[in-house]
């Protein structure tokens, strides 16, 4: 149906009139100001300081000095002046910007400002209120209370529902909406012998039975991960691998288990915050980890954390809120009350994730292969982490007792960098005087001062060249892969000065930093950027008494971000103390006995086959991030300092009493404070069950959204989902699949689909094609090729030739033989490259998830049906249901090809149906026996061959591919 | 037959199939609603197809000049500097370290150090009536400089190829939006419903880095997505039968399946049982037209020859030359990718003075011959054809790790670089544009990549800022949000 009918239905479905001489806001006025003034007097600019998208703004006066809205007088109200002036200087709009308003808009403004201008908030910001289901007339209709408000609606327009669907059918659309499968034929004899004794019983036995199954996860995982933008790879330059799996695998678990919606939420947004944090809820994390990433040499990492983050705001609000929060980035939302700056509190909540563009896709948690030992990876890690933090309080509780001492002399030289020294008011500093080259050895000549006769300890600081603006757009960092350190005496002999340990300045570096004391090790350094001064100390393994003898530390840098870019410091110090402390440091009982434990829980964790999956963690909090306002969404032009986090006013503000992070935003989410959570989620489900969602943009929920056609469904089912069911996600579906409204059969007449084409009122039931997954699925079943195993690594399903062609052409697309289970698993479980989406989904409109996808739109092209015939994963759909029909199913040739009719469409196929086939069988059959050249490579005998087109056209029928 | 008369024939079959397709089709495809679109507002888009034919083709809004596109991408970015823009300046600075004022600031992805200016390395001269300077490694081309519109002052957001790549197609650095061809098609359909709207043809061995996402759809519907082609094997994913199943026996199969359909169709009353009989019906026929018109070994030898097509092979000749039929064939928008260009200096094949001359010599004489047959057809009068990179390269020689190679190379450019533009609408002979002494940063006249779209879809007939799709809150454009103008100085 086309998107302007569509428009135009929604739109007759929303001008219900209301009571004469009542205007309400929402429904009479807000659509004039949303159409006709807020592109010019709204959130992107406010033309003549005049905005109509909050109210006190609408009541104030413009830069004319005339009150726009004067509350009970029109007259007086500059709006009325203008929209009814004949001066083609005053009036608005704007000629060139379209015509005058309908006097009846005019009217109705008139009416609205007499009565006082009250504003309401648009609907979905205001909460969600219970009200009662209504009376209805046909009363022995409603099954549960969704049915009297989707009949007293209908009752309302005149209409008639809809007679049950026979229940095969039925059983067909419970099935495939639940769990994604079609019913098996011994399913479909079980509950159509059921169905006659008893239909209400055996309907509530079969959702209970597919609420129970373990495929129940998979579908509806799949339908989230379009949400979590989820792929195996990374995206963009190079698209490498990234894991991912284990939180699919997490996803389909939480689907299975019921985790509670508000559950499945926090852990997913803030796993990482809560205490104890399970394994599990690191897994959750993932879920923001799917951004895309650049590993293409000589990318800006921090561009592309820039982007991450950015995507992760407009991801969370679009999956929770319904709300288009995207295009506050540039400037205050067009018509929707957000302010610009509001986006940048909301940014604030994921800018300290410690995750930065790593090629290396840092940081990573250690999934084991055995889920047996899950609760002990737990375990470790928390152990190790309050461990290292324990570590680096004490660590950092001895740095600052100590007195460091600037080098009295600083000569530093490099054969590959021109170096210079600036006295820096005694504090000398080493600057680079050109571009750095890779692999740069820096030599730093050190005199220590007079007064320090003996040293136990070196601080090395590395600074920004810029300290004040790389706080908010760091510069490149660099890594001391290699540190030595020598004592020249005055003649210039040298003699190796050993050092014991480097210690950095966070709890839990990406690398340990006694690399740097090591041949071909990473080492300690800013990585990949530099926001702020960061220093390591190298402890002596002795006290040197210098003896007029100078130092000579050698840094080594031979790091670099993605194969490009050399991470060389530009700029830094060097102290030196006497602190005996430094000494004893390492050999401190408390010491060794911590850095012994996590070297055990070290050895432990690698013991263990695991998986490294990238998560959500925060910076330790002396590294944090401040956030700014970027100018028109620009990450290089930053403006004012944002303080906190926040949620835009609009919905008012997080409790006081915790802090504001995600985990808090998280919970406020699915707190009752929320008007719009509950609404979005049943929206969805509503959508994956009757094709489109009450409110029909899911992803608007905002005042250009389409309102919902039966609001106070809506929200009952909101209500039911969040506070009767405690966010029960199988108990709200069960809801929904037990009414009658759901149950309607889907055929219709024309006169009746030409009332309402996109049945927006259900007086029917919902017949929608099969996702792209759910094609595959209903092949694999069909076939009887279908292998049920959850969970795991991706796999690789037949590819037609020519469409494996990633841009590494050493990445494989390895399909095993046939026969072998991995070959025929269900769609979820396929490898999913973004540059290279596996083309028999993306055919059928599977997004290629390089962004959150609230909405599929279903196309129906040549190219779907080329797929459906002749690719090799379908080709062999083909064979195996026709094996099927010839080998298992017992009886005639009528029988079997009726089976196979059963087995793709769920029902017997009309006696008319099946003459048809029977005479394509025997024409195919003649054909083949008479040229068995023909059947080559298809089938051995002429059976086989008639059979396996036979079961091509089955599979193909329309009543094949929708539900 | 002669060649004279094998042309005449093809161009009469061409005629009589567009006035088919005129008389019979317009008006029934998209509903076009640009002049509803707003820049915000009720977030309509800016066309409706009809779902049933989303790709019956449309008149566009506004007059166009062009009707098809033939985009040549030559991935890796080539250095302009050493092909159409010639800056004596550099040649004379020639291995002289690189002044500091232009590396302040700058962004490389391979430059380290301080590198030494590198001269154009290879001799150019003057050509045709506009006297436009060519390098001799484009000898074939130089005999049609009069027809093409150079503009050497292109700016783009991006210096990675990957992003840049993005940039050019779909107007973002990041993946998710439509491409060009996705937004015309959408906009205006095509005019055989027997082929794809929007083809892409690959040549050089490898994909872009971007992947496919260059020729996707974004959030516009799938069925206007780029759909690759290809001239050595199946030329379209899945078009050949399975084993056993020849035409006469699909035929057989359709038909019952045809049946059983309008079967279900009576039964449930939905119409989209309808379009999906008339789907598979399309994809038929098109298991019949796509071999026909990707096999260019229907084409005369002479014209095989003229373009150095080789049947059979996966060239950027035989792309030329199937460009060519897929154009005269109806098909809206059809892009060329070239691999092999990012001459870095780093191996042989990246080198300026190796690599880089072999890619020369494999698309000089496929694009003269490209465009000479374009317009011996009278094909060039409403097609555009467009050669450019997704950037451009440095004045300035690579010195990678903080060192010169063993090979001459360019490090990426995204400051400026030449695209030049061929046939409908555009102003032949035209130099566009000037940069500095130099060749590194704009000067005059500079041309963004959102102009450049913009200029594209104008030329089409579409308003470029009201060809508009809601997605994330916003009227989405190929533009995008930031300014973008036509280049009224480019149209002739």
């Amino acid at each position: 149906m086309p998107a302007l009918f569509r428009a135009l239905v929604a739109a007759c479905l929303a001008s219900l009139p209301g009571l004469a001489g009542e205007i309400d806001f929402n429904r009479d006025i807000r659509p004039i100001l949303t159409t006709q003034c807020t592109a010019c007097h709204g959130g992107v600019k406010e033309a003549g300081g005049i905005s109509f998208v909050f109210r006190e703004k609408a009541l104030a006066t413009g830069d004319t000095g005339n009150p726009t809205i004067v509350p009970g007088k029109p007259d007086q109200s500059e709006l009325i002046k203008r929209i009814t002036s004949s001066d083609p200087d005053l009036v608005m709009p704007q000629p060139e910007h379209g015509p005058p308003l309908k006097e009846a808009d005019i009217a109705k403004l008139r009416q609205w400002i007499t009565e006082g201008a009250p504003w309401d908030e648009h609907w979905a910001f205001e909460k969600p209120v219970a009200v009662p289901p209504p009376a209805v007339k046909q009363q022995d209709w409603p099954k549960n209370p969704i049915d009297h408000f989707v009949l007293a609606r209908l009752e309302q327009e005149g209409l008639q529902p809809n007679p049950e669907a026979e229940p095969a059918l039925l059983l067909r659309r419970l099935s495939l909406d639940l769990i994604g499968l079609p019913p098996t034929l011994a399913e479909l004899d079980s509950f159509e012998a059921a169905w006659k004794s008893d239909p209400e019983t055996s309907w509530q036995k079969e959702i209970t039975r597919l609420l129970d199954s373990p495929h129940f996860g998979e579908k509806w995982a799949a339908n989230w991960l379009d949400l979590a933008r989820y792929a195996d790879t990374e995206g963009l330059g190079l698209d490498r691998p990234r894991t991912a799996w284990p939180f699919r695998d997490w996803v389909i678990r939480a689907y299975n288990a019921d985790l509670p919606f508000d559950q499945f939420t926090i852990k997913q947004l803030a796993g990482d915050l809560l205490p104890n944090p399970t394994l599990d809820d690191l897994i959750a994390t993932n879920f923001h980890r799917h951004t895309q990433a650049n590993a293409e040499g000589g990318t800006d990492d921090e561009e592309f954390r820039v982007t991450a983050v950015m995507d992760r705001v407009a991801t969370t609000w679009e999956t929770w809120q319904g709300i288009t929060m995207a295009c506050v980035q540039c400037h205050s939302h067009p018509y929707d009350p957000i302010e610009h700056e509001e986006y940048y509190t909301s940014l604030a909540f994921f800018n300290n994730a410690r995750d930065a563009d790593l090629d290396e896709h840092f940081p990573l948690i250690p999934v084991p292969k055995d889920p047996a030992r899950a609760a002990d990876f737990a375990r470790w890690l928390t152990e190790r982490k309050t461990l290292a933090q324990q570590l680096h309080q004490h660590q950092e509780t001895l740095r600052s007792a100590s007195t460091w001492h600037p080098a009295a002399k600083l000569d530093a030289s490099s054969q590959q960098v021109t170096l210079e020294v600036l006295p820096g008011d005694g504090n000398p500093e080493f600057r680079t005087a050109s571009n750095v080259p890779n692999n740069s050895i820096f030599d730093l000549k050190i005199t220590a001062p007079a007064d320090l006769p003996v040293v136990s300890a070196l601080r090395v600081e590395l600074l920004p060249v810029d300290p004040e603006t790389a706080l908010h757009t760091p510069e490149w960092g660099s890594m001391l892969s290699q540190i030595h350190l020598h004592a020249t005496a005055p003649d210039g002999t040298e003699s190796k000065i050993e050092i014991a340990r480097v210690i950095g300045d966070e709890p839990e570096p990406f690398f340990d930093p006694n690399d740097s004391l090591r041949p071909n090790g990473t080492g300690w350094g800013p990585y990949t950027k530099i926001d702020r001064p960061r220093s390591c100390v190298l402890i002596l393994a002795q006290p040197l008494a210098l003896s007029g003898n100078s130092l000579r530390l050698t840094l080594h840098q031979s790091g670099n971000a993605g194969g490009a870019v050399p991470l060389v410091a530009k700029r830094g110090r060097i102290f030196l103390t006497d602190d005996s402390r430094w000494t004893a440091f390492p050999t401190d009982p408390a010491v060794a006995k911590s850095l012994a434990r996590i070297a055990e829980i070290n050895r432990a964790l690698a013991s263990n086959t695991a998986t490294q999956l990238p998560s959500t963690q925060n910076l330790p909090v002396h590294l944090e991030r401040p956030t700014h306002l970027f100018v028109r969404g620009n990450w290089l032009e930053k403006d004012k300092r944002i303080d906190r986090p926040g949620i835009p006013a609009l919905f008012g503000s997080l409790p006081g009493n915790a802090p504001a992070d995600r985990l808090a935003f998280a919970k406020w989410l699915v707190s009752a404070e929320n008007p719009l959570t509950a609404r979005v989620v049943v929206n969805r489900f509503w959508e994956q069950l009757f094709g489109f969602g009450l409110v029909e943009t899911l992803e608007d929920f905002g005042s250009s959204g389409t309102k919902p056609s039966h609001p106070e469904l809506l929200d009952h089912l909101a209500l039911r989902l969040r506070d009767h069911h405690r966010w029960s996600q199988k108990a709200i579906l069960r809801e929904i699949v037990s009414s009658a409204t759901y149950r309607q059969s889907a055929a219709t007449t024309a006169e009746a689909y030409a009332a309402d084409s996109q049945n927006r009122l259900l007086a029917r039931g919902p017949r929608t094609r099969l996702s792209a997954e759910a094609i595959r699925d209903h092949g694999l079943v069909s076939s009887g090729l279908f292998a049920p195993t959850l969970f795991g690594p991706p796999v690789f399903p037949p590819m037609p030739p020519g469409g494996w062609t990633p841009f590494k052409s050493d990445e494989k697309w390895n399909t095993l033989a046939p026969g072998q289970p991995d070959r025929y698993r269900r769609a979820l479980y396929t490898y999913t490259k973004r540059s290279n989406p596996y083309p028999g989904f993306a055919t059928f409109d599977a997004p290629p998830r390089d962004l959150c996808t609230k909405r599929r739109v279903l196309s129906n092209t040549p190219l779907q049906a080329l797929e459906a015939l002749n690719s090799p994963a379908h080709a062999e759909f083909a064979q195996g249901l026709a094996r099927r029909m010839k080998n298992e199913i017992h009886g005639d040739l009528p029988a079997k090809l009726a089976a196979g009719h059963r087995i793709t469409t769920s029902r017997a196929p009309t006696p008319e149906r099946l003459a048809e086939l029977t005479a394509l069988y025997q024409k195919l059959h003649s054909q083949y026996s008479a040229d068995p050249s023909l059947m080559k490579g298809m089938a051995g005998t002429p059976d086989g061959a008639a059979f396996t087109v036979l079961a091509s056209v089955l599979l193909n029928l329309d009543e094949a591919v929708v539900k | 037959m002669n060649l004279q008369h094998l042309l005449h024939q093809a161009r009469r079959e061409q005629l009589t199939r567009r006035h088919f397709l005129r008389d019979c089709a317009t008006g029934l495809g998209s509903i076009y609603l640009a002049s509803l679109g707003r820049s915000y507002g009720l977030s309509a888009p800016a066309v409706t197809p009809d779902p049933a034919a989303p790709l019956l083709p449309t008149l566009p809004p506004l007059t166009p000049k062009v009707k098809r596109v033939i985009y040549l991408h030559m991935l890796g970015a080539p250095s302009t500097l050493d092909l159409f823009h010639y800056k004596p300046e550099l040649a004379k600075y020639n291995g002289r370290e690189c002044p500091a004022e232009f590396l302040e600031g700058q962004r490389f992805a391979f430059i380290q150090g301080v590198p030494k200016l590198l001269g154009p390395q290879f001799e150019f001269k003057q050509h045709g009536q506009s006297g436009a300077w060519v390098s001799d490694q484009m000898p074939y081309l130089t005999n049609h400089v009069d027809d093409l519109c150079f503009v050497h002052t292109m700016v783009t957001d991006q210096f990675n190829h990957g992003p840049a790549e993005l940039m050019v197609h779909t107007g973002h650095a990041n993946l998710g939006h439509p491409s060009m061809g996705s937004w015309v098609t959408w906009g205006l359909g095509t005019e055989n419903q027997d082929l794809p709207g929007f083809i892409v043809l690959l040549s050089g061995g490898q994909t872009p880095r971007a992947g496919k996402s260059v020729w996707g759809s974004g959030y516009l519907p799938s069925v206007y997505q780029g759909v690759q082609c290809r001239s050595a094997g199946d030329p379209v994913l899945n078009l050949r039968n399975p084993a056993g199943m020849d035409r006469d026996i699909r035929r057989a199969a359709l038909d019952t399946l045809a049946t059983l359909n309008r079967q279900s169709e009576a039964e449930f009353g939905d119409a989209e049982t309808a379009t999906r009989i008339a789907q598979y019906e399309m994809a038929f026929r098109m298991q019949l037209t796509a071999p026909e018109v990707m096999d260019i070994s229907r084409e005369p030898e002479a014209i095989r020859k003229l373009y150095g097509a080789t049947p059979g092979r996966e060239s950027f000749a035989n792309n030329c030359l199937l460009a060519r039929r897929l154009v005269e064939n109806g098909t809206r928008f059809v892009q060329l990718f070239d691999w092999g260009w990012d001459s870095h200096g780093s191996n042989q094949e990246e080198a300026l003075n190796i690599g880089f001359k072999h890619k020369c010599k494999q698309i000089d004489q496929p694009i003269s011959a490209l465009l000479a047959d374009l317009k011996q057809r009278g094909l060039l009068e409403d097609t555009l054809v467009i050669w450019s990179g997704e950037f451009g390269r440095t004045p300035m020689q690579e010195n990678r790790g903080g060192s010169e190679g063993k090979f001459t190379g360019r490090d990426h450019n995204p400051n400026s670089f030449t695209l030049w533009m061929a046939g409908a609408g555009v102003k032949p002979g035209l130099q566009y544009g000037e940069t500095d002494p130099l060749g590194y940063h704009v000067a005059k006249n500079p041309v963004h990549l959102r102009d450049f779209h913009a200029t594209l879809l104008h030329l089409l007939g579409i308003d470029p800022h009201k060809h508009t799709f809601p997605f994330q809150g916003l009227n989405q454009k190929l533009i995008g949000v930031k300014p973008a103008k036509v280049i009224h100085d480019l149209l002739a």
